[in-house]
């Protein structure tokens, strides 16, 4: 798919060194519009929305809050800590504000597996669909948040 | 034919391209060339550097150390200063970290402003404090699973001088996480007696570039580098009663705070409240016993939130709020000192405030 000059600008602010060290893209060269394209497709064809998602991660932050920095036992099966570290980002999309380094931990202790995003991640997926590049230390693989934050498509 | 135009045309467009990007990396090296600048520091003092590097590393190689957590890459948003001279336009790489009130002070990113004419600026004095030492760690422990105590002792120089409370910038070196070398900051758990010594109380963080290194890479006997001291959380000098408030690593400036009252014989009333999910993420309970003693109107009351089954934990349970709720019934003539995450300190300052502490008396050292 063509990508527009404005989301060529998206992407040189996602190299690294630009916002974050790292940047936002890992080691994958496909164009920005490409990966957005490609997760969309394949959260849909699981009948969600980015929305949904970003929705139950929300939820699960809200749920950790009150563990006051500890890892908390959330129903029926999560344990979730939510920590910050010092600093802010701001989103490489351009939009106003800038998001505190929260770090937020969720166990899925039915399937043993844990999973931890940050504030901007909520951010970028429910406003941009965005889960990170292909190889990024911090890219979010939209089949296993789905599948460890246990999001159904009927939440929709 | 008009294919062959065509490529001809890419041709020449391209080859325009490539000769105007050479001759602007030279012009980059050649004529912007803006000599040596001076920073005018504070009113006071004056340094000359090259010019063309930003503000952030020209004052570092002049040993005068910025706080910034990111190494000087605009992402952590740090290391502001106030410019009191004209220093041109904000960068968009500035604007996200600047709020409308900072910018009518013309508070600048030092990492991101470029040095191209003579500046004036104005730090905090104890900046000039903050040097940067050579240091060899000298032992790591495991405090609890994700908790690490680091012991460095200081090479060169081999003495600093801090406040109980403050923090230091912890330098990362390249490895495989990261590519150049990072800082982040650790607030000190040592007493500012021991000059020699720099005791760290480190929580892994998921991925984080500087917890990963400390718990994965660094061992006994390494060279690292650290700058410090920073920060303004630190004991104020009343007789007012005193409530700590911690969890998790937190716990370490506010054991630097205890073990210099102990060293300096001060006594004031003390309760500290450290709040903790089950007893495997309590430590230094046996230090804080000994604290006990030597501080004698001191109190330690240790909190879990979730006691596991067959812990036989007989001490206070509940979130750290609800602990600090039952115990304090008065604010009156009281002062407070947090550390933790946000959210630990945004609910406790609600009950402080709510039982009658003073807003302005509400210190702390919030990780965000």
């Amino acid at each position: 798919m063509k990508q527009t000059v404005q989301m060529k600008k998206i992407q040189e602010k996602m190299k690294p060194g630009v916002i974050t060290r790292d940047g936002f893209l890992g080691n994958d060269i496909r164009n920005l519009i490409d990966i957005l394209v490609e997760d969309e497709a394949g959260v849909k064809r699981i009948g969600l929305t980015h929305q949904v998602i970003a929705n139950r991660m929300m939820e699960l932050r809200e749920a950790g809050m009150r563990g006051l920095g500890n890892f908390i036992s959330v129903a029926p099966h999560f344990e979730v800590q939510v920590d910050s570290v010092r600093g802010k980002l701001p989103c490489p999309f351009g939009d106003p504000g800038i998001f505190p380094k929260t770090n937020i931990t969720v166990k899925n202790l039915n399937i043993n597996d844990e999973i931890t995003f940050t504030d901007l991640h909520i951010h970028l997926i429910g406003s941009h669909g965005f889960y990170e590049g292909k190889g990024s230390l911090f890219r979010l693989e939209p089949e296993r948040l789905i599948k460890t934050l246990e999001i159904a498509p009927e939440e929709e | 034919m008009p294919v062959q135009a065509l490529l001809i045309g890419i041709g020449a467009i391209c080859g325009v391209s490539t000769f105007l990007a050479i001759l602007m990396v030279i012009a980059d090296a050649t004529i912007a060339n803006y000599g040596d600048v001076k920073i005018k520091i504070n009113e006071d003092k004056e340094v000359e550097v090259t010019g063309g590097k930003p503000l952030l590393s020209s004052l570092m190689e002049q040993r005068i150390f910025i706080p910034s957590a990111c190494g000087g890459r605009g992402s952590c948003g740090l290391c502001k200063v106030k410019v009191t001279s004209d220093a041109g336009e904000y960068l968009p790489t500035e604007l996200p970290w600047i709020t409308d009130e900072e910018k009518k002070d013309n508070i600048r990113l030092a990492c991101q402003l470029k040095l191209k004419k003579d500046i004036s600026i104005r730090i905090p004095e104890e900046l000039f404090n903050v040097k940067e030492y050579l240091a060899e760690v000298v032992s790591l422990k495991d405090l609890t699973y994700d908790i690490k105590q680091v012991t460095l002792k200081l090479i060169n120089p081999d003495d600093i001088s801090f406040k109980a409370g403050q923090y230091i910038q912890f330098k990362v070196p390249e490895y495989e996480m990261t590519a150049e070398p990072v800082y982040r900051a650790y607030s000190m758990a040592s007493h500012p007696s021991r000059k020699n010594e720099v005791e760290l109380e480190v929580r892994l963080v998921s991925n984080g570039i500087c917890t990963t290194y400390i718990f994965e890479h660094l061992k006994a006997g390494d060279s690292v580098t650290i700058n410090g001291p920073y920060g303004d959380f630190f004991l104020r000098d009343t007789d007012s009663d005193i409530i700590f408030i911690a969890g998790g690593s937190g716990m370490a400036p506010i054991k630097s705070i205890l073990n210099d009252m102990a060293d300096r014989g001060v006594e004031r009333n003390i309760v500290y409240f450290f709040g903790a999910r089950s007893v495997r993420d309590l430590f230094l309970l046996e230090e804080m016993k000994e604290l006990e003693k030597k501080l004698h109107n001191f109190t330690f009351v240790p909190a879990l939130s979730e006691p596991q089954l067959g812990e036989n934990w007989k001490g206070e349970t509940g979130l750290i709020t609800e602990v600090l709720d039952r115990h304090l019934k008065s604010g009156e003539n009281v002062e407070a000192y947090l550390c933790g995450s946000p959210g630990m300190i945004d609910a406790t300052k609600e009950v402080l405030i709510k039982r009658g502490v003073p807003e302005g008396l509400i210190y702390y050292d919030k990780f965000g």
